[in-house]
């Protein structure tokens, strides 16, 4: 038996420091776990489970068990923050996630800045938080991971986006004041789940692509705010993961910037290669989420399987998976790291 | 003295590749004080414009922002040159677009209808999160030719063969045809489905829309 225990080892990697082999992880947030297949046969089932703390935690537990990941990630969807900052929320079905209904604000500047303090007690933060307890509770040997939206989605999600994108270029000081905004929201968030036992924290901001905002506002407008919130986190003594969507050729030059633990990609990312140019970034990816929805396990396991061979520091589908992906397979992906 | 109509149709173009709304609509305006023709104002300025800031766009030199941008001061000259539109620009279709139900993005899909339509077709846009059945039931309702689906998301990516199986079960598949696109979406992944056609941005999507409605067949790969 081993004698490192899946906290240890993801903590471990997330440090630099000598592991047995990669952990299998999924951390919830844009990278939800909670697939019809498992939900189906539990009855602990969203939509519900977004707004109870205590569904919320059963459905974070079954995941863990049916899947094999080897952590525990809540919440299952992206939309806590900007619920909190305002936006209207439509939570979805069993199969389809939570989405922006409508977002309050139709300019940067018509944005209206409220108390942080004040939003921690209000919403969904506190059943994600209160679930983080629970959860770190019963599975102390798990990492519990925290998702946050990061800085520009949740900002493009409680900002008109179109409006938000060109806001960017044309009123670059109304966007920051936006994007300090959420960002001190983001930081109370996580200091209230890692208070409440989380053991590290994953942010996904899939609006701050390089395609979508390209290098330049992707330096000066993604990368600080990121790095504002990974910083808070570190001074909290919790470790970040930060997953970038999509190519990452045009933002090639700011990832050595972002101060995470590590970096997950998308599926179109070689992690290989990636590690070949930046020696010193821990990566995490990319088993393919088309795969895993629509390919035979079979596949999944050789695709993983490369993926561990390559040196791949933790092993994660490589984006949102989709809630119809076949449990099979997942269990596949997980089986191949952990054999 | 009066600016020469190709020296107008340039600053047009310019003024959009620029990114200057306010200029766009000033020399809109010139080119009707000049008695020029809006419809050659559109093509040879504002869709010429559009059509170099696509190919920057190609070329990572401009990205969303910069695009939409564009497509403001674009739209700003629109308004200026439409009502002194001659109608002699031939239609070249019908569309129907919008973002496969569960996906909120539109950036992408905002492009391609505004690619569209300044290339000449006529598009109903649904907007975004718009379930497979609308887009059948819609396509019928207007006659479109095309129906053009996008989405940004790998969880929403199932919403697209939807489409395909409605139109089969309801044997007006030969009726319509069917071109996909977006962040997620592969050649691969548009052949699996049954689409006729795949784009990998908006300007592709217009020369893919066009080679379509010429009848030439299978999955048009235009990478």
């Amino acid at each position: 038996m081993s004698s490192t225990s899946p906290r240890e080892r993801l903590v471990r990697v997330l440090q630099k420091k000598s592991i047995d082999r990669p952990p299998v992880i999924c951390t919830g947030g844009m990278m939800n776990a909670a697939i019809v297949d498992v939900m189906e046969t539990t009855g602990h089932t969203l939509p519900a489970g977004h707004g109870d703390a205590g569904l919320m935690a059963e459905i974070a537990t079954d995941v863990h068990r049916a899947t094999g990941f080897e952590n525990i990630g809540i919440p299952f969807c992206m939309t806590v923050e900007a619920e909190v900052l305002g936006s209207e929320i439509n939570f979805g079905s069993l199969e389809c996630e939570p989405k922006i209904e409508r977002e309050p604000f139709p300019s940067v500047r018509q944005v209206e800045f409220r108390d942080i303090s004040g939003m921690l007690k209000s919403g969904r933060i506190g059943t994600v938080v209160e679930a983080a307890n629970n959860l770190s509770r019963r599975h102390p040997d798990q990492p519990v991971i925290g998702s946050l939206t990061g800085p520009i989605s949740t900002a493009a999600a409680i900002v008109d986006p179109v409006t938000f994108l060109k806001e960017l270029r044309k009123d670059p000081e109304g966007a920051h004041r936006v994007l300090s905004y959420v960002s001190d929201l983001l930081v109370a968030f996580a200091q209230e789940l890692v208070d409440n036992g989380a053991t590290l924290i994953a942010i996904g901001d899939p609006t701050a692509t390089g395609e979508i905002l390209g290098p330049r506002i992707f330096g000066d407008f993604a990368v600080p705010y990121l790095n504002r919130v990974i910083d808070a986190v570190h001074g909290m003594g919790a470790p970040v993961i930060v997953h970038i969507c999509g190519k990452l050729q045009a933002v090639k030059g700011s990832i050595p910037l972002i101060r995470g633990d590590a970096i997950s990609t998308d599926a179109l990312v070689n992690l290989k290669l990636l590690k070949e140019e930046f020696p010193q970034l821990v990566t995490m990816g990319n088993v393919s989420t088309f795969l895993l929805e629509m390919g035979e396990a079979d596949k999944v396991a050789r695709q993983t399987g490369q993926l561990v061979r390559d040196g791949v520091d933790i092993i994660a589908p490589a984006c949102g998976l989709s809630t119809s992906s076949r449990l099979e397979n997942i269990q596949a992906m997980t089986g191949v790291v952990k054999s | 003295m009066a600016k020469s109509k190709e020296e107008l149709f340039r600053e047009l173009s310019e003024s959009v590749v620029e990114m200057e709304e306010e200029r766009t609509v000033k020399v809109a305006e010139e080119v009707v004080r000049q008695g020029e023709d809006a419809y050659e104002a559109i093509e040879k300025g504002l869709s010429h414009g559009m059509e170099r800031a696509g190919q920057l766009f190609e070329e990572e030199e401009y990205f969303i922002p910069e695009l939409l941008m564009c497509s403001d001061a674009m739209y700003a000259g629109l308004d200026v040159l439409k009502p002194h539109l001659k109608r002699t620009g031939e239609k070249k279709g019908r569309v129907v677009i919008g973002v496969i139900e569960g996906d909120t993005h539109d950036i992408g899909k905002n492009m391609v209808r505004i690619m569209l339509e300044t290339g000449g077709f006529e598009v109903t846009d649904l907007g975004r999160d718009v379930p497979p059945r609308r887009f059948v039931d819609t396509a019928k309702e207007i006659d479109a030719d095309i129906i053009a689906l996008s989405t940004l998301m790998t969880t929403t990516m199932d919403g697209m063969g939807k489409v395909v199986k409605i139109l089969e079960e309801e044997q007006i598949r030969a009726g319509f045809k069917v071109m996909v696109g977006g962040g997620p979406i592969s050649p691969g992944f548009a052949k699996r489905i049954g689409a006729d056609g795949y784009a990998v941005n908006a300007a592709e999507a217009v020369k893919v829309a066009k080679r379509l409605l010429e009848g030439v067949g299978g999955v048009q790969v235009v990478a």
